[in-house]
């Protein structure tokens, strides 16, 4: 069975000139002043709407009411127009890629170039988030779901895993993780998501219905049983970075304030996922059950919608 | 011979270390690896020293030198710059500058005869590199960029530069520096050839994610492959010799 949507396409636009070297050296010149300023300049109140063509298109318009950081004396009249496009992942986002996960797993030294590769071979479930015209080569986001049993084999897998099965605390949670390497790496999914720290939160309810869109499409369309079958996660695995307060004997706890919630979630999603029962470890590595996942679409939706 | 590594999960070497034909800065802060990688390739031929300027770990782009001398920015500290008096061969000059522009790296490109600076160098910082460096100082652009010192790498017997460095530039240069130059890419498409790698005559450093073909471009233009330190020096004492008779 076809899905009636089509999944996010890139726009072939008929552009000579930046198929020339020189101009895709300017361009990236060009782009790289001008991601700094937008994101100097970007105020988040937007929208998103879903074309046609599976792309989302966001809106930045700058509030005019905000007037606290116009640190460079620009009047607050001026729209920052801003489209982001979902694309496929390709070998040109190497950079990018590689960049948004160099904080992946802490400082340690890893296969980190093996690990973008794989990222960017898996074209048929995984999106990144670029500006809308060809241009930019500046990568904003990237999120994909890699099976753990697949790849796991390669070195940068398994040195991911020696380092997160090392930085867990808790014995009893160990095994479990261990578990989910091991026994049941074919249904586990790590979920690695990552953007640039500004991004406006609007992007996310489309950036993740992308993502688990593209794999239950996967499930159905990819050319082998194995890799229809490498598509059906029963759990997603998630590390990411949290905020513990120092007090409640927090590893990452920065703020001393005895005001503050026990736990800053870097990325807003994580407080959800966090929720959604059957975590593994203190918030920083998680894995949620898989059908779990539309709730969760849900309350990010409505989560992104409520906030001012 | 070319070997790949990384400065903390950096493939960006040539900001991290400084490799001449008489000594190797390498930074302090990495892991031991880093520093051992050097070591192993350069043994007892020069020193290896570990060094930071002006407090920062980015010295391959602070300082610029060759086997006659060491440039260093007006911010290295008064320690760092006797640390490096002290563990340099006595036959290097170390120079602190005073340079409006202190990315010295950066602004600078030399090898043991020749250096490329940028245009707007101060003329007394000109004469400096002259004397300090023993070198001949041509000011020029590489590709359309000023920053000379980022965009090529240079050594005795070859250099790569910016990929989009026309052909005219390429034979102007290479008749300037009277060295075979190539303009490629190291770390799998960065254009700062001088940040991704460092290289001297016998032997060069390069980003892990360089690929093999870069690598190889690199071992040709530079003619790594038939290098040893022993080479070079018997071929300067051979020279040596002929001059005295």
């Amino acid at each position: 069975m076809a899905p009636t949507a089509k999944r996010p396409r890139r726009k072939l636009v008929a552009r000579p000139v930046t198929f020339s070297p020189f101009a895709r050296s300017a361009a990236h010149i060009a782009s790289a002043y001008m991601i700094k300023r937008q994101m100097i300049e970007n105020k988040l109140h937007e929208f998103c709407q879903l074309t046609p063509n599976g792309e989302c298109k966001c809106n930045d318009k700058r509030n005019i009411d905000e007037t606290e950081s116009d640190s460079d004396g620009e009047s607050s009249e001026g729209v920052v127009q801003a489209d982001f496009a979902f694309f496929d992942p390709k070998p040109d986002d190497f950079h990018g890629v590689k960049t948004l996960l160099q904080t992946f797993l802490d400082n340690k030294e890893w296969n980190l170039s093996g690990f973008v590769d794989l990222i960017l071979e898996q074209t048929t479930v995984g999106t990144v988030a670029k500006l809308e015209d060809d241009d930019d080569d500046g990568l904003f986001s990237v999120v994909t779901a890699l099976n753990l049993g697949r790849y796991k084999d390669h070195k940068c897998m398994k040195e991911l895993e020696d380092y997160v099965l090392s930085v867990c605390h808790e014995s009893n949670l160990v095994d479990q993780l261990r578990v989910l390497f091991s026994k049941k790496a074919r249904d586990v999914g790590l979920l690695v998501s990552q953007r640039v720290v500004n991004l406006p939160a609007q992007l996310l309810p489309p950036l993740y219905d992308a993502l688990f869109d593209e794999v239950s499409w996967a499930v159905e369309d990819e050319p082998t049983e194995q890799l229809r079958n490498s598509f059906r996660f029963k759990t997603y695995l998630i590390v990411t970075k949290i905020y513990m307060h120092k007090k409640a004997n927090g590893k990452l706890g920065e703020k001393a304030d005895s005001e503050e919630e026990p736990v800053i979630y870097v990325k807003a999603e994580d407080e959800l996922f966090h929720e959604l029962k059957n975590y593994v470890s203190m918030g920083l590595v998680m894995a949620v059950e898989a059908d779990k996942i539309p709730t969760f679409r849900k309350q990010l939706r409505s989560l992104i919608d409520d906030e001012p | 011979m070319a070997t790949r590594l990384q400065f903390e999960n950096n493939c960006e070497v040539g900001v991290f270390s400084k490799l001449t034909n008489a000594y190797c800065l390498v930074a302090i802060g990495g892991s031991e690896s880093f520093y051992s990688i050097f070591e192993t390739e350069l043994a007892d031929v020069i020193p290896v020293v570990k060094t930071s300027i002006g407090g920062t770990r980015i010295i391959g782009r602070l300082c610029a030198g060759n086997k006659n001398g060491l440039l260093l920015p007006h911010n290295t500290t008064d320690q760092e710059l006797q640390h490096l008096r002290n563990s340099l061969p006595d036959s290097v000059v170390v120079q602190r500058i005073e340079e409006r522009l202190s990315a010295l790296g950066n602004v600078i490109a030399c090898n043991d005869h020749v250096a490329l600076a940028h245009t707007d160098l101060d003329r007394e910082t000109e004469e400096l590199i002259a004397d300090v460096l023993g070198v001949e100082v041509f000011r020029q652009t590489i590709a359309g960029n000023i920053l000379v010192g980022s965009y090529c790498a240079l050594s005795n017997r070859g250099g790569l530069v910016h990929p989009h460095t026309s052909i005219e530039d390429l034979d102007e240069l290479s008749t300037l520096l009277q060295i075979p130059l190539v303009a490629g890419t190291v770390n799998r498409g960065s254009e700062v050839i001088a940040a991704g790698m460092t290289v001297n005559d016998w032997t060069a450093f390069c980003g892990s994610d360089t690929t093999a073909t870069e690598l190889s471009v690199i071992e040709s233009v530079f003619k790594l492959r038939e290098a040893q330190p022993s080479a070079i020096v018997d071929e300067m004492r051979k020279s040596l010799i002929d001059s005295y008779v």
